[in-house]
């Protein structure tokens, strides 16, 4: 008998069935890893890429028993198969923009769609992750991607520098959430979620247990940028390749949204004084810090990072009520911010590879006479951002008010809504440099089917959900019964 | 307050609704010359439903008609739920009508005419929808998404200090609306709570019996979103700067529309809503609307410009509006949506003949014109009339409304109602000072302007058509009130039936 069949003998084989859509990520990542090292055909590098993706997506839909495999590491569920769905689709978005964009900028490397598949398989771990140890492996597959993914943009010193804070920063994050980790296994004996949560109860909240939640909330808010963890994330958004740029602020805080609510659902969930406190104030940082600098920004990229941790605040901030209403709002908020987030990042993405452009607030003079089309696109994800109806952006919003009320937290609810409005001054700029103010260059635009078709699909999209959420929020609401479920598993 | 449905046999209102955003959507595909005829026409068609269902409307008892009610949102408890009752089908009518002579107004536009004319078929949609809706997120849709094309109206298409008058009304605008909707989600909430209903249906939450101290809170809190959009003092800033600036159209639709919303907030919500807290407020509200008719109205008599004067003399007349609500009486309630309709008609004809006269002198000053009705006669008769229907002569529309607003104040507050009533000779001073100086005026004539003016065409047929109608309805609702007066007289009834029983 060998030593793996020793093994078997002794655990079982995992289920490697509910593990396809990770497999086949990491395949197509290794096939394309080998076509560019050895061709070097761009194009079959974007085919392979996004027929991996597809199928990978394909096969997400595909399972329709969950499992827990691999001896208690990864829990294949309802709520981490919708996840990993959602961020392949974000994943697909990217992959077909991207080529024209480093076209363009002379900066074509074949490493960029491996890393990303990477990435994308880290985050894939992240929301299957039933244990702290899965969790731990997956967040750092994912963020050692993105640190080279965001130092890519190698002729441009912004990228270097950006990739540079975000690498120590982000390894400052890694450390703080070892730290938080073993903490906690001092204290609770396991890495598992189920047993964590039996171990910690409201009543016997000491010193090991709170420092141990909250070096690791820490840990967590710095992956999601909030403030006052955010330092990085300006620059490493500003410096990336843009439609990077939009994996990052899409993609990764997706992940990192859902992997927040999974640990706190399933690890804390009798410990939720300390959370709700934590979350509440990191929002509300989030909220106050990323809205008044968004304000005094001229570049747009820029603007939309900060922007992005404005809607961290909005969406971190569902989480300081702990009810059902708020995990539905937060995975709600979560989900339509793809379209708003990628729909924004991707726009950009288009217009930087036309002459003259440079993410400059004045290069959006008269863009409606340009290119009416692109500025009503524009137009859609800026007010969905604000959230005004009929967008999207209002039900996340809403749904976030509702859940705060509902539990009586009127101050962050206050707080949300002044933000709102402060966040009207930026947003509006956009739409008034474009639709009232003379163009300066009459330059032609073109764009790509890929990047028109995207833009295309996100505003639709934002505008039918503005119209009816109904599937979305059922959805949502489904995903949180899915967590409540799990707790004390 | 337990209301009985007609459901709709014929979605009449969705597709009222439906009708202009499908021609906006339709125009962003079609070549620029088609914008004019489509949207024209767009607007007959919705006139024409609107129209067909006021004459529909049985009257004789209080329902919600023409209903239609589908689930939307379960988990939420949101469904989308559309009705008229008597005070909405005013509105909308008041809309449809607006929206007819803005468009044909419009034909004299030149730039941008198709995102000119998408704009205004988006803006008309959520108008219709803000006064049929009677589910609460619905009614914050349409309230909020109306806000997208009048921002872009005044700031693409309006006049120099535009941007800074656009980013203006929205940032006010939308402050109040979001805490109209922090109100709203407390009250969702607070049901949830007592009595385990999820929904945002008008009909639940209008039973809901809040404590009073609940009630205060809720009333401050929904009265902020209403009054800066009605707006009263001291909201009102952001009004003269977004009338100066809009181009004539969207002037029209602001003061005749825009600011109904206000006001039907007021009526439709706050009153059935919250009855103690408005009876407690009563004095308050008063106060506000007396400030807001004579300090608007002194501010009004020191205007050089033509359209900031109507402007200011718009938040006066929207001050009887809010005492004539706030006397919570019938006089004073069929005095307010009379005045509502009235004022609709009379700021709507005001502005377009301000526009009318900026096309001709390229001036808005009072002190360039003078002498013009020696010109244009026709145009300075219909002028005539708006300004005499705006300053309130019997047999005009303005009248009717005022004078029913004050007699029900009266029983309420005199002091209240003869402060109010003063003004309105004020109303009449600057009205005709207005006019006087405008069309009168000879001495003001030089040769050089006699020479450039006597060029000057009189109104044409797209002026002149756009104007009719709005004339027309002064005549009619100065002279013969008692058949608009019916047709509200229920809904007066329901709308004050905590206040007066019945």
């Amino acid at each position: 008998m060998s030593v793996l069949q020793e093994i078997v003998a002794g655990l079982g084989v995992p289920n490697f069935g509910v593990l396809i859509p990770e497999i086949i990520i990491l395949l197509t990542a290794f096939t394309v890893f080998a076509i560019e090292l050895f061709s070097k055909a761009r194009f079959l590098i974007t085919v392979v890429t996004v027929v991996g993706l597809f199928l990978s997506a394909v096969s997400t839909q595909l399972i329709s028993q969950g499992d827990l495999t691999f001896y208690g590491l990864y829990l294949v569920d309802t709520f981490s198969l919708t996840f990993k769905f959602f961020l392949i689709l974000t994943a697909f978005f990217v992959v077909i923009v991207l080529r024209p964009y480093l076209e363009s900028k002379d900066t074509y490397y074949g490493e960029y769609y491996y890393l990303m598949l990477f990435s994308l398989l880290g985050m894939m771990m992240m929301v299957s992750a039933p244990n702290l140890i899965t969790f731990y492996m997956g967040i750092e597959l994912a963020s050692i991607s993105i640190y080279i993914l965001a130092g890519m943009f190698r002729k441009d010193y912004l990228s270097k520098e950006g990739a540079f804070k975000y690498l120590i920063l982000g390894g400052t994050g890694t450390a703080v959430i070892s730290y938080g980790i073993a903490l906690l296994y001092g204290r609770t004996g396991s890495f598992d979620f189920a047993t964590i949560a039996d171990t910690i109860t409201s009543d016997n909240l000491d010193v090991g247990a709170v420092a141990g939640i909250v070096i690791l909330l820490i840990g967590l808010a710095l992956k999601a940028s909030s403030v006052p963890f955010h330092f990085w994330t300006p620059d490493a958004y500003q410096g990336a390749a843009t439609p990077i740029t939009a994996f990052m602020a899409v993609a990764a805080k997706i992940a990192t949204f859902a992997v927040i609510l999974r640990i706190m659902v399933e690890a804390f969930p009798f410990a939720y004084e300390v959370w709700n406190l934590g979350w509440a104030l990191l929002a509300a940082a989030s909220m106050i810090f990323g809205n008044f600098v968004a304000l005094r920004q001229d570049n747009v990229k820029r603007m939309l990072a900060y922007s992005s941790i404005a809607h961290s605040g909005y969406i971190l901030a569902a989480l300081a009520a702990p009810t059902d209403a708020a995990f539905t709002a937060l995975i709600f908020y979560s989900l339509v911010y793809i379209f708003m987030g990628l729909g924004g990042f991707i726009f950009l993405s288009a217009m930087e590879r036309q002459y003259d452009w440079n993410n400059h607030i004045n290069d959006f003079r008269g863009l409606a006479k340009r290119s009416p089309m692109m500025a009503l696109f524009m137009l859609i994800f800026m007010f969905s951002m604000l959230g005004i109806p009929p967008t999207v952006g209002f039900f996340g919003k809403l749904g976030v008010f509702v859940a705060l009320i509902g539990s009586d937290i009127w101050w962050l609810a206050v707080v949300l809504v002044v933000m709102s409005i402060v966040s009207a001054g930026y947003y509006l700029r956009v739409v008034i440099y474009m639709y009232m103010h003379e163009p300066v260059s009459k330059a032609r635009f073109n764009f790509s089917m890929g990047e028109a078709f995207t833009l295309a699909f996100m505003a639709t999209f934002i505008l039918i959900l503005g119209i009816y959420p109904t599937i979305f929020w059922d959805l949502s609401s489904l995903l949180s019964a899915v967590l409540m479920q799990g707790v004390g598993r | 307050m337990t209301v009985e449905f007609v459901n709709a046999t014929f979605p009449i209102i969705t597709i009222s609704i439906i009708i202009p955003l499908l021609a906006a959507g339709l125009l962003f595909f079609l070549p620029e010359r088609h914008a004019k005829p489509v949207s024209i026409i767009t607007s007959i068609i919705v006139f024409v439903l609107s129209t067909y269902m006021l004459f529909a409307y049985d009257y004789s008892t209080y329902s919600i008609q023409f209903y239609e009610k589908y689930s939307w949102i379960p988990f939420l408890g949101v469904s989308y739920e559309v009705g008229v009752d008597a005070l909405s089908l005013t509105m909308v009518w008041l809309t449809a009508v607006s929206f007819v002579a803005a468009f044909v107004w419009s034909t004299n536009i030149q730039k941008r005419i198709k995102e000119y004319f998408i704009a205004f078929l988006v803006l008309e949609a959520a108008c219709i929808g803000v006064f049929v809706s009677w589910d609460l997120v619905w009614f914050y849709i349409f309230w909020e998404a109306m806000l997208i094309p009048m921002f872009l109206i005044i700031g693409v298409w309006g006049y120099a200090e535009r941007i800074y008058a656009a980013t203006k009304f929205f940032i006010y605008t939308f402050f109040g609306s979001l805490f109209l909707l922090i109100g709203v989600i407390g009250m969702y909430i607070y049901q949830y709570y007592e009595k385990g209903i999820l929904s945002t249906s008008y009909f639940d939450l209008v039973n809901l019996g809040l404590p009073f101290k609940l009630e205060i809170i809720f009333f401050l809190l929904l009265a902020l979103g209403f009054a800066i959009k009605v707006p009263m003092w001291p909201f009102h800033t952001w009004l003269p700067a977004a009338h100066v600036q809009a181009p004539t159209a969207g002037s029209v639709i602001l003061a005749a529309v825009l600011l109904k919303m206000g006001t039907y907030g007021f009526v439709r919500f706050s009153l059935p809503w919250f009855p103690e807290a408005s009876k407690y407020f009563v004095p308050v509200m008063f106060a506000l609307g007396v400030i807001a008719i004579i300090y608007t109205a002194m501010m009004a008599i020191a205007q050089t410009h033509i359209k900031r004067l109507i402007a200011y003399s718009s938040v006066s007349h929207m001050g009887f509006v809010t005492i004539g609500t706030f006397a919570l009486n019938m006089e004073g309630m069929n005095g307010a949506i009379i005045t509502m309709i009235s004022h609709g008609f009379t700021s709507a004809a005001l502005f377009l003949a301000a526009g009318f006269i900026y096309e001709r002198v390229h001036s808005y000053e009072i002190k360039d014109l003078g002498g013009l009705a020696r010109f244009m006669p026709v145009f300075a008769t219909l002028f005539m009339i708006s300004a005499m229907a705006s300053a309130g002569l019997p047999g005009l529309s303005g009248f009717v409304g005022e004078f029913l607003a004050l007699l029900g104040t009266f029983k309420a507050s005199v002091i209240t109602a003869v402060l109010a009533g003063l003004s309105l000779i004020v109303g009449a001073g600057y009205t005709l000072w207005l006019y006087h100086k405008a069309m009168f005026k000879e001495s003001e004539l030089s040769a050089e302007k006699i020479e450039k003016w006597e060029k000057l065409k009189d109104m044409n047929a797209a002026e002149f058509l756009s104007f009719l109608p709005l004339v027309i309805m002064m005549f009619v609702i100065g002279i013969y009130p008692t058949w608009w007066i019916q047709l509200i007289e229920k809904t007066s009834a329901a709308i004050l039936s905590k206040f007066i029983g019945g």
